[in-house]
C-alpha cells in the first residue's frame, strides 16, 4: 500500500511517499481502509521530533474509512462498518490498523470528511465549551485563533449556547469567517491590540473565559482581560510555550483559574469518547455545526499540506485523501 | 481609647499599647466599640512590613462589637447593632471606624467573640468549599494543615457536604482534632509521605481537589495526587511562596486546573459578603460548625499573642478580648 513514511525527523520534506505492506490487525484491532486522513499540528510535532515516535513511522493521528478486516478479539465492529478515529499513529496511509476502542461508528448522514473534522478539532471544541469551562448563556468568551480548525467550531458551539463570543483573527478574511460562525465581535490582532479592545468591548469588565490555543504570545494579556474568578483554558501553544508562571499572579489579577488541557484526558474512557462523538455527529447532521474543509491534498502532497498548516494561512480543516 | 499601634515595622515588640483619640466616623462609616478582635497571620505580615501599610497604623483585620455612632450617609446599620467585619485595618483597638458596607450583622445565637473568631477563617473555608471548587457528595478532598484555623473549619464543611476528607497534620494531637472535625483519613506528614499515602488511600485514583495553604513544600506533590481534570486551590503559602512553574506539568499530570484565590475576591460585593457571612453564622448558630478558640488575651498582651501564633504551636483561634460582650 501507499503511505507517508518518516525515516528521520525534520521539515516537511521528510514526509516521503513509500510503498509498504498493509498492516496486519492484532487481536484487539481492526484494519481500516482510510478514505480521508486529517492533518493536525501534532503531526508536525512528530515529524520534527518534538514529540517522539520510533523511527521509521507513518504519521497521522486521525481519519475516517471502512473496516476491511478484524482481529480475533474485536467484539462490536465488523467488515464494512464506517468508522472514524483519533489518537492512532499511522493514518497517512491507505490502510491503518487501529484498536477497536479508538474507533467510533459514523452515521450515514455524516460524510468521511465531516467525520474526520469532528475528531481532534471537534472533540477539542466540545470539551472546551462543555467541560474545561462549562459555558453558559449570557457569559462572554474570548476565542483566540477563531478562524482556525478548533476556533471555528468553538465559536459555533459557544454561540449556540447563547454566550457572547469575542474572537481574534489575523486577517480581515478570517474575521469574516469567524463572524459567519457566530462571533459577535472579531478583533484583527495584526491591526489592533486585543487587550484594550476586549476591555472596551466588555465595558472594562472582562470575559468569563479565554479559550487559548496560541500560548506564549497571548498569555500575559489574557490575564488582563478576564473577569474576577475567570478561567483561562490553554489547549495549545502554536506561538511557543508559555514561560513558567508565578501562581501569585493569579491572585493579583483577581483569583483567576488556569488550566493546560489535552484531548486525551477528556476522552479517557470509551463512554466519554462515544458520548462526545455522538453529540458532534448529531450537531453536524442537524446542520447546527458546520465543518469547513480548507483544502484536500492527495497523499503524495503531504509535505505541502504541512507547509500550508505551518504558515497559519488556512482557515478550517486540512485533509489528505489516500 | 487604647489601641495597638505600629510606628516602625518589626518583631512582636513593635506593637505598642497607645492612647489614641476615638475615631470619628466618615459619612459612610460606623464606629464600633469592639468586644474582641481576631489574630491572623496577615497581622504578622503587616507588623513585619512584609505587607506594606502607611505608618503609623493600628493593627488588626477582624473584629466584632456594637455600633456606637454612624456617619451621615449610613443606612445599613444603626447604634446598638451587633456587627462583625474583616478586611478593614484597625481592629486591635477599643473602637474602630468601618465602612458600613463591610459590616455584617451578628445573629442571636452567636457571641461577639465567636463572630470575631469565625469571620475571616469561616468565610475562607466557605468560599473554598462552596465557590472556588464547589465540593459535591461523594467527592474526595485533600485538606492540608487540617488542624489549623481554616483547616478545621474546612474539614467540617467538607464533611457536612458528604465529601470524603483526607487531612494532613504534623502531630498526633492535631490528627485527633482533624478526626473530631470529620476527617475520614489523617496523614501525619512528619511520619509518612502524603503523596504515597494519598495514592494508597484513593486506590491510585487521586483526589478531586487539593486545598493548600502551605505552598512551597506541598504544591508539586499536590499536583501528583489530583485525579485527571482535578483542581489545585492554592490559598496560602505558610511554608513560602510556590516558585514559578511550567504549565506543561498541568497537561502531563492530567489536564489539571490551578487557582490562587483570596478572600477579598470572594466577598467583593455586599450581596456576596452578606450571603457568605450569613451562611457561616447560620452554621454556627445551628451548632453545625464548631469553633476552637484556643486562647484569649487582653489587648495589652497582643505581643504574646503574636509570639504564640508565630510559634505555630496553636491549633485554634487566638483572640484579643477588648471589652466585655454586650
Amino acid at each position: 500500500m501507499k503511505a507517508i513514511r518518516v525515516q528521520h525527523t525534520g521539515g516537511p520534506e521528510v514526509l516521503e511517499l513509500a510503498e509498504i505492506p498493509v498492516p496486519q490487525p492484532k487481536p484487539p484491532e481492526a484494519l481500516v481502509k482510510v478514505n480521508v486522513a486529517g492533518v493536525n499540528s501534532i503531526d508536525g510535532h512528530f515529524r520534527d521530533g518534538s514529540f517522539r515516535a520510533h523511527l521509521p513511522f507513518v504519521p497521522g493521528q486521525e481519519g475516517a474509512g471502512v473496516v476491511t478486516a478484524v482481529g480475533t478479539q474485536v467484539k462490536a465492529l465488523k467488515v464494512g462498518d464506517r468508522v472514524a478515529w483519533s489518537g492512532t499513529l499511522g493514518s497517512y496511509a491507505e490502510y491503518v490498523a487501529a484498536p477497536e476502542e479508538h474507533l467510533v461508528p459514523v452515521p450515514a448522514a455524516i460524510s468521511d470528511e465531516q467525520a474526520t473534522a469532528a475528531m481532534m478539532h471537534g472533540l477539542t471544541a466540545h470539551y472546551l465549551v462543555n467541560d474545561a469551562h462549562k459555558l453558559k448563556a449570557g457569559e462572554t468568551a474570548l476565542v483566540h485563533a477563531a478562524a482556525g480548525g478548533v476556533g471555528l467550531l468553538v465559536v459555533q458551539m459557544a454561540h449556540a449556547i447563547g454566550a457572547r463570543v469575542i474572537g481574534t483573527a489575523s486577517s480581515a478574511e478570517k474575521a469574516r469567517l469567524a463572524r459567519e460562525a457566530g462571533a459577535d465581535e472579531v478583533i484583527v490582532y495584526t491591526e489592533q491590540d486585543f487587550e484594550p479592545e476586549v476591555k472596551r468591548l466588555t465595558g472594562g469588565k472582562g470575559v468569563e473565559v479565554v479559550y487559548d490555543g496560541v500560548g506564549k504570545a497571548t498569555f500575559e494579556k489574557n490575564l488582563n482581560v478576564m473577569k474576577l474568578r475567570g478561567m483561562l483554558v490553554i489547549y495549545g501553544m502554536s506561538s511557543g510555550p508559555v514561560p513558567p508562571v508565578d501562581p501569585a499572579k493569579l491572585s493579583e489579577k483577581g483569583s483567576l483559574y488556569m488550566a493546560r488541557t489535552t484531548l486525551a484526558h477528556f476522552t479517557a474512557t470509551r463512554e466519554e469518547l462515544v458520548a462526545r462523538t455522538s453529540a458532534l455527529f448529531g450537531m453536524i447532521a442537524e446542520g447546527k455545526l458546520k465543518v469547513r474543509i480548507a483544502k484536500k491534498y492527495p497523499l503524495a502532497d503531504a509535505p505541502q499540506a504541512h507547509r500550508d498548516m505551518e504558515a497559519h494561512k488556512v482557515a478550517g480543516k486540512l485533509l489528505l485523501v489516500p | 481609647m487604647k489601641a495597638i499601634q505600629i510606628k516602625q515595622p518589626g518583631g512582636p515588640e513593635a506593637m505598642e499599647l497607645a492612647e489614641l483619640p476615638v475615631s470619628e466616623p466618615k459619612a459612610n462609616e460606623a464606629v464600633v466599640k469592639l468586644a474582641a478582635s481576631g489574630v491572623n497571620f496577615i497581622d504578622v505580615y503587616q507588623r513585619e512590613g512584609r505587607y506594606k501599610v502607611a505608618l503609623p497604623f493600628v493593627l488588626g483585620q477582624e473584629g466584632a462589637g456594637t455600633v456606637t455612632a454612624v456617619g451621615g450617609d449610613v443606612k445599613l446599620v444603626k447604634a446598638g447593632d451587633r456587627v462583625a467585619w474583616t478586611g478593614v485595618l484597625g481592629a486591635y483597638a477599643e473602637y474602630a471606624a468601618v465602612p458600613e458596607d463591610r459590616l455584617v450583622p451578628i445573629p442571636a445565637g452567636v457571641t461577639d467573640q465567636q463572630a470575631a473568631a469565625a469571620l475571616l477563617q469561616g468565610m475562607t473555608a466557605h468560599y473554598l468549599s462552596h465557590s472556588t471548587y464547589p465540593l459535591k457528595r461523594g467527592e474526595t478532598a485533600l485538606v492540608h494543615a487540617a488542624a489549623g484555623g481554616v483547616g478545621l473549619l474546612l474539614v467540617q464543611m467538607a464533611h457536612s457536604i458528604g465529601a470524603r476528607v483526607i487531612a494532613t497534620v504534623s502531630t498526633e494531637e492535631k490528627a485527633k482534632l482533624a478526626r473530631e472535625a470529620g476527617a475520614d483519613d489523617v496523614i501525619l506528614y512528619t511520619q509518612a509521605d502524603f503523596e504515597a499515602e494519598t495514592k494508597r488511600l484513593t486506590g491510585g485514583k487521586g483526589v478531586d481537589v487539593v486545598y493548600d495553604s502551605v505552598g512551597k513544600t506541598t504544591f508539586e506533590k499536590g499536583l501528583n495526587i489530583l485525579r485527571p481534570r482535578g483542581m489545585m486551590a492554592l490559598y496560602g503559602g505558610s511554608s513560602g511562596a510556590v516558585p514559578p512553574f511550567d504549565l506543561i506539568v498541568l497537561s502531563q499530570k492530567g489536564s489539571l486546573f490551578v487557582t490562587r484565590p483570596t478572600l477579598g475576591h470572594y466577598t467583593l460585593t455586599r450581596d456576596e459578603l452578606m450571603a457568605r457571612a450569613g451562611a457561616v453564622f447560620g452554621m454556627m448558630a445551628a451548632g453545625k460548625l464548631k469553633l476552637r478558640i484556643e486562647h484569649k488575651y487582653p489587648l495589652a498582651e497582643a505581643q504574646q499573642a503574636h509570639r504564640d501564633l508565630e510559634g505555630r504551636k496553636t491549633t485554634g483561634k487566638l483572640l484579643l478580648v477588648v471589652s466585655r460582650e454586650s
